[in-house]
């Protein structure tokens, strides 16, 4: 489990992280999201303990991370791919982490196995593709056996394969009651692999809940799209009954504060033919774009006549 | 939090036959920086370089050595120290950064959160590969210079006063550059940085001292970690130094004691700043 309380970390009069606080559970799968420079990385670095915090508090199962009495085996770390000797292979890069925990060789040949290395294990880790050297990356996470998990952008670079591994693994990791902490920038990738979301902007909280809550949330959800040959008709049919409508092009009406069965009705009432009826659900990627619009801190110019 | 979750059973549940899930200790931190330290091609090279360099400078200025030069036998065997302290600073500057600009310091202080065992396994790991290295440089220098002995440079004779105390300075001298070079490697953290400071400290500012004796400069070079180099001396090189100096005498081990506590000092800025910093 890992705690993180009013959280805040200064870099001269830069904040990084501003007053944070959220709660990584055992047996879940915890997205962390946030546009760039957000602070989700400097705040994993605070929780493994490479920087210490202006002020608050990180801790792993009740302790700060450095009193940790074996830390390969309460928490395994992944922060960056490129976080190995160029020169080293992997087998020897490894098996120097495991020496630190008295850990030995077969367990070394074990994570090695189950990331799929075996056979660069005698490569140098400078010869790595940015997979293989993510896949090096959480092997190293998991060579301890650890009951947490924090991965910092665990599927960068991975080919379709990997993705479905490390989607796979994490659900596993969290369904053995271990606790697991995830970024990533993939959406949908978070949305089919978490199970809550700890969204953050200019180092604030936006949002801690559900996958499904924060969908929810998003303008789209919860709208009804219908398609009629009659959309004046039925607009007002809808309107008398109280629902908010925005009419769309080719007869198409969105229709907000009524179910899909009180629209159909409703045209039933007046007459008019439904062409297609069904609600809209908001996606994970919207209700983070939303949260986030106000706060994102590199935003593109936008192309020129470009939507969105 | 009143939710119960089935908290520890990932972190309880252990491989058939499996050790004790304990933490970092002195020891399983040394293997680990042992590992580390020869598993890097480069440091092999670097090690195997730097004895072909100082046998290969003994070989070249034995040729020039004339039994009236006033050059003792010690000195004939040990003159490749020039460009071996060069080497054991690279070594040192090498394993003292490495961490930092490799990013591996990320993977090692996750490991160690502590931090300072890494320091320490680091200094003895690099003082056991610098004294090997410097042993091995050392018999390979009197090998290469066998042929100058044959022609005329003075032999080695261990019954000159301190003859055999500049073979064990050489030794002593080689392990102290090198970790010298560790201690500002990972107080600066930069190669580039940590080099050119150790080139200076070691090399250069010795050499322009040298270009201006007087009582101020004699006592600065006294002070610089060059002073080291005074252990490769014999009891006659020794008197010959501290006549021809304006500065403080050194005598036989001071030189040793200068170039210790630059190491000790350095060292000790550097675990002050791996300590209390931020790292990765």
């Amino acid at each position: 489990m890992i705690e993180v309380e009013a959280l805040t970390k200064r870099y001269g009069s830069t904040t990084a992280v501003d007053g944070l606080t959220f709660t990584a559970r055992p047996g879940t799968v915890t997205g962390f999201l946030g546009p760039n420079g957000a602070g989700k990385s400097t705040t994993m670095r605070v929780v493994v303990g490479l920087e210490r915090p202006t002020s608050g508090t990180a801790t792993v199962d009740g302790r700060r991370y450095a009193d940790l009495p074996a830390p390969l085996h309460a928490v395994g770390v992944m922060l960056d791919a490129r976080s190995v000797h160029p020169g080293r292979t992997a087998y020897k890069h490894l098996l120097a982490m495991a020496q630190t925990h008295g850990l030995g060789r077969a367990r070394v040949r074990e994570v090695l196995a189950q990331t799929g290395l075996e056979s660069a294990a005698h490569r140098r880790a400078g010869t790595f593709s940015l997979g293989m050297g993510q896949r090096l990356g959480i092997a190293g996470a998991l060579l301890g056996d650890p009951a947490t998990l924090v991965l910092d952008e665990p599927v960068n670079g991975l080919d379709p394969d990997g993705v479905l591994w490390v989607r796979r693994l994490v659900r596993e990791l969290a369904a053995e009651g271990r606790t697991v902490l995830l970024s990533s920038h993939l959406m949908h990738e978070l949305a089919l692999c978490a199970d809550r979301v700890v969204i953050i902007g200019r180092g604030r909280l936006l949002a801690d809940a559900s996958v499904q809550e924060v969908v929810d949330r998003s303008e789209r959800a919860g709208t009804v799209r219908v398609r009629t040959s009659e959309p004046e008709l039925l607009a007002r049919e809808l309107l008398a009954a109280g629902a908010q409508v925005t009419p769309q092009d080719g007869g198409v009406l969105h229709v907000r504060g009524a179910s899909v069965d009180g629209v159909g009705t409703a045209a039933r009432r007046c007459g008019a033919t439904v062409l297609e009826l069904g609600s809209e659900s908001g996606s994970l990627e919207e209700a983070y774009l939303q949260l986030t619009g106000g706060v994102v801190e590199y935003r593109t110019a936008g192309t020129p006549g470009g939507a969105r | 939090m009143t939710t119960v979750v089935p908290a520890a059973r990932a972190g309880r549940r252990r491989p058939h036959g499996a050790p004790a899930r304990t933490g970092p200790t002195l020891p399983r931190v040394l293997a680990a920086e042992w590992t580390k330290l020869t598993s890097v091609r480069s440091n092999v090279w670097l090690a195997l370089g730097t004895v072909v360099a100082v046998a290969g400078t003994a070989y070249g200025l034995g040729m020039f050595v004339r039994p009236d030069d006033g050059r003792s036998g010690s000195w004939v065997v040990t003159s490749g120290f020039v460009l071996a302290q060069l080497g054991f600073l690279v070594l040192g500057t090498v394993v003292g950064t490495s961490e930092h600009t490799t990013g591996t310091a990320r993977t090692t202080f996750a490991a160690v959160p502590r931090r300072l065992p890494v320091l320490g396994a680091q200094v003895l790991v690099t003082a056991a590969a610098a004294l090997v290295t410097a042993v091995v440089a050392l018999g390979a220098s009197y090998v290469a210079t066998a042929d100058a002995r044959a022609g005329g440079a003075p032999g080695l004779d261990l019954s000159v006063p301190g003859a055999s105390r500049a073979l064990l300075g050489f030794v002593v001298a080689c392990v102290g550059v090198a970790l010298l070079g560790l201690a500002l490697g990972a107080l600066l953290r930069r190669p580039a940085d940590a080099l050119v400071t150790g080139v200076v400290l070691v090399v250069v500012g010795d050499q322009l001292l040298a270009a201006n004796p007087g009582r101020v400069t004699d006592t600065v070079r006294a002070l610089l970690p060059s002073s080291g180099a005074r252990l490769l001396q014999d009891d006659a090189a020794l008197a010959a130094l501290d006549a021809a100096t304006r500065g403080p005498q050194l005598g036989t081990w001071g030189g040793g004691v200068v170039l210790a506590v630059w190491v000790l000092a350095v060292l000790g800025a550097a675990a002050y700043r791996l300590r209390w910093h931020d790292v990765g």
